[in-house]
């Protein structure tokens, strides 16, 4: 099998398996997923290993994407009011799936005399949320309501809670296991977030005022599709989040000119593909190995971050006084997880050479179940909140 | 300045070949049965003269060339299939910014809208007679065998649009369209290439296919159309990266002939063309003009035929890629003296 071959056919097969899995109401998000299992190295093997060591480049990208339009939500003039109770939500959300998963890792690791720090940065690993997914099941089934305004919202910012929660998470790590807290771990987390901050909003601000250049449509798409390339390398190059810099970028965008609208609605017209062929490669790199090793631990993991996830948000609304809808489902439609987590544990990999490994393994086998049954809660919920019509 | 990392100029086979497929795929639709009736007669006639008498003579002179200089003579095949490209945006950019008018105009759009079709035919059999010649025995057997992997193409190109036919049924929302496109073009190259059959004729069945019998397939070449610029925009900047510019001197004269008769081979054919069709005496004497322009297509047959055998490959590459920069200069400009001769700024 050639590369171009195996491109045809993740689109191809892509297509294929999300109508055939409609079927038995499957969202595509999961469709994909099942399809990239199938075509993977561990069952047909179609994927070539070209195109396999391109997905990293490409998970960047529709990350990069998703976050950008995910930027779109956030029209000032339009939030002042809604902006508290998305704080919250997501603060309390994600806060209390650290605090759950973490006391419960943390006995369970003293009952088998493990030392406790994993417990920690694994509580802050469950922090985390996968907007893409979330992003996709919404737009499949148009969803529209108060619980998707907010969880657009919500998705769009709490992986900035996930990285604050995790530097200091691998910063305490590092104290437990060493008795030396670096102080420059923390900061380096929140450099993590304001350079990315920065980073997108100049350039979101120098796209506005350089896109009087732009004359056609076509012009348009590379010019911003062009953009999302700069941002995204200069993240990574710079070592900052990718999501938060892409997200800051649409941000700005949307909130400097009215006209901006264009950059959002030109990359829906072409984001289609490249949605599918991300969940797919994302599918063939799930590795079930891991889900034999995921042990009690993972089992824990999966009940207390669910349950962190519904009660952090039920608090978080009931707070900032935000609709019943969400209270009752914002939690649950959170319940995706995926690179968000994983590059988490990358990072526990790397930091920790005794329990790094198993940080990650537990993380990647957590992903595998709430990467493949978190869109089919997502949908659930907003099922449940009136906000799918109930044709779909 | 060196900005493009290794992963990215490895990608570009991959690029290169997959822009050809949309090329190849959208010229197909120049033959449906609608487009060819619109097109008329000398239309038809005039294309097929003028691209292939560019074609022969190229062929020819650079036959000669190289066998006087003692070179292998395949190469002139290809060189010559490529001369018969011409370019159409640059063709529709020029009548636009003279807003030209007038029965030359109106025959000049018809014929670069169909002659980079009849080019790609005319290289898919170039390439393989070149392949049959490099293997040294000129028998039937390799003339079969010619014939075969044609029309192997040209059935693997039909039987993916009936495969479509069916897929596009199912289609149900706006974005799924440019999800099935694409993948349908990566799966036919990656076909033709597995299976050692040309990409480009694979796809332009394809593409006439698809422009023939399915429905609402207007939507399909449109979206296509909406983002090939991207994919267009990545491969000439690749290609301006691939060129060996050391490799410039050595086409020098190759180069200075081929622009020449390449311009010889448009005017023949033109005057024949519109001969045989009864077509104005404008049109028989200023048509040619701007038929000089020379684009992507070129480039596109140049870059399969360095896919093939990368050892001459490199040589017509950088020819026709110094060529079509000096014709992308010069093109525009006898493009619109034509025009103006024809009165028709």
């Amino acid at each position: 099998v050639n590369s171009l071959l195996s491109a045809g056919l993740i689109l191809l097969l892509g297509f294929v398996g999300a109508r055939l899995l409609k079927l038995v109401r499957l969202p595509s998000v999961t469709a994909f997923l099942i399809v990239g299992i199938l075509i993977g190295p561990q069952l047909l093997n179609l994927v070539t290993p070209e195109i396999f060591a391109s997905s990293e480049f490409f998970s960047n990208l529709v990350l990069g994407l998703i976050a950008f339009s995910l930027g779109e939500n956030f029209r000032l003039d339009k939030l002042r009011l809604g902006m508290r109770q998305v704080m919250w939500i997501s603060l309390s959300a994600a806060l209390f799936a650290w605090v759950l998963v973490s006391a419960g890792l943390i006995i369970y690791f003293i009952s088998i005399k493990m030392p406790i720090y994993p417990a920690i940065v694994l509580g802050a690993a469950a922090s985390a949320t996968a907007p893409a997914a979330t992003v996709l099941v919404i737009r499949e089934y148009r969803a529209s309501g108060v619980l998707t305004e907010l969880l657009l919202k919500v998705v769009a910012i709490d992986d900035a809670w996930c990285l604050i929660f995790a530097a200091m998470a691998i910063a305490v790590g590092n104290a437990m296991r060493a008795d030396v807290f670096q102080l420059s771990i923390v900061f380096a987390g929140l450099g993590e977030i304001f350079g990315a901050l920065l980073l997108g909003g100049v350039l979101g601000y120098l796209s506005s005022k350089l896109s009087r250049y732009v004359r056609t449509s076509e012009e348009l798409l590379v010019y911003t599709l062009g953009l999302l390339f700069l941002d995204v390398g200069l993240s990574i190059a710079m070592g900052v989040s990718v999501l938060l810099s892409a997200m800051m970028m649409g941000l700005i965008l949307v909130n400097i000119a009215r006209e901006n609208y264009k950059f959002f609605e030109v990359l829906r017209s072409v984001d289609t593909p490249l949605y599918l062929a991300f969940f797919i490669l994302s599918g063939a790199h799930l590795d079930f190995g891991v889900l034999y090793r995921m042990g009690l631990a993972g089992i824990l993991y999966v009940v207390l971050r669910t349950i962190g996830k519904v009660y952090g948000a039920k608090f978080g609304a009931r707070i900032s006084n935000a609709p019943k809808t969400a209270e009752d489902w914002l939690g649950l439609s959170l319940a995706p997880q995926a690179g968000v987590a994983l590059g988490v544990g990358l990072v526990a990999k790397v930091t920790f050479p005794d329990y790094g490994n198993y940080i990650f393994t537990i993380i990647a086998a957590t992903s595998v179940v709430f990467e493949l049954v978190g869109p089919l809660l997502t949908k659930y919920s907003l099922i449940k909140a009136g906000e799918i019509s109930s044709s779909e | 300045l060196n900005l493009i990392p290794l992963k990215i100029m490895n990608a570009s086979d991959f690029a290169s070949n997959f822009v050809l497929g949309i090329i190849a795929f959208t010229l197909g639709a120049n033959f449906s049965v609608q487009a060819i009736k619109a097109a008329g007669k000398p239309v038809i006639w005039i294309s097929v003269l003028e691209a292939a008498f560019a074609w022969i003579i190229v062929t020819l002179v650079m036959v000669l060339y190289h066998s006087l200089n003692g070179l292998p003579i395949h190469p002139a095949f290809v060189l010559g299939a490529a001369a018969a490209a011409t370019a159409p945006a640059a063709t529709v950019m020029v009548i636009r910014e003279y807003r030209a008018s007038g029965p030359v105009t109106d025959m000049l759009l018809r014929v670069v809208a169909i002659d980079d079709a009849w080019c790609l035919i005319f290289s898919a059999l170039a390439i393989t007679t070149a392949n049959a010649l490099r293997l040294g025995v000129f028998s039937s057997v390799v003339l079969f065998e010619a014939f075969y992997e044609v029309f192997a193409a040209l059935l693997l190109g039909a039987g993916l649009g009936a495969v479509f036919y069916l897929l596009s049924r199912f289609i149900m929302t706006v974005e799924e369209v440019l999800v099935i496109v694409i993948g349908s073009i990566l799966l036919a190259v990656g076909l033709a290439t597995k299976l050692g059959l040309s990409p480009l004729l694979t796809n332009m069945t394809f593409g006439l296919v698809v422009a023939n019998i399915v429905r609402n397939n207007d939507l399909f070449f449109e979206k296509l159309r909406n983002v090939d610029m991207i994919f267009f925009l990545g491969f000439f900047v690749l290609v301006g990266a691939n060129l060996e510019i050391h490799l410039l001197p050595k086409v020098g004269v190759m180069g200075v002939l081929y622009i020449i008769f390449r311009v010889v081979g448009k005017f023949i054919g033109v005057r024949l063309g519109s001969m045989v069709s009864k077509a104005g005496e404008n049109v028989s004497k200023y048509l040619a003009w701007g038929l000089v322009p020379q684009a992507g297509v070129a480039l596109g047959v140049a870059l399969s035929a360095k896919a093939l055998y990368p050892q001459y490959g490199e040589v017509i590459f950088t020819t026709i890629t110094a060529t079509t920069v000096i014709y992308e200069l010069v093109g525009p400009l006898c493009t619109k003296y034509g025009l103006r001769k024809a009165g028709e700024i």
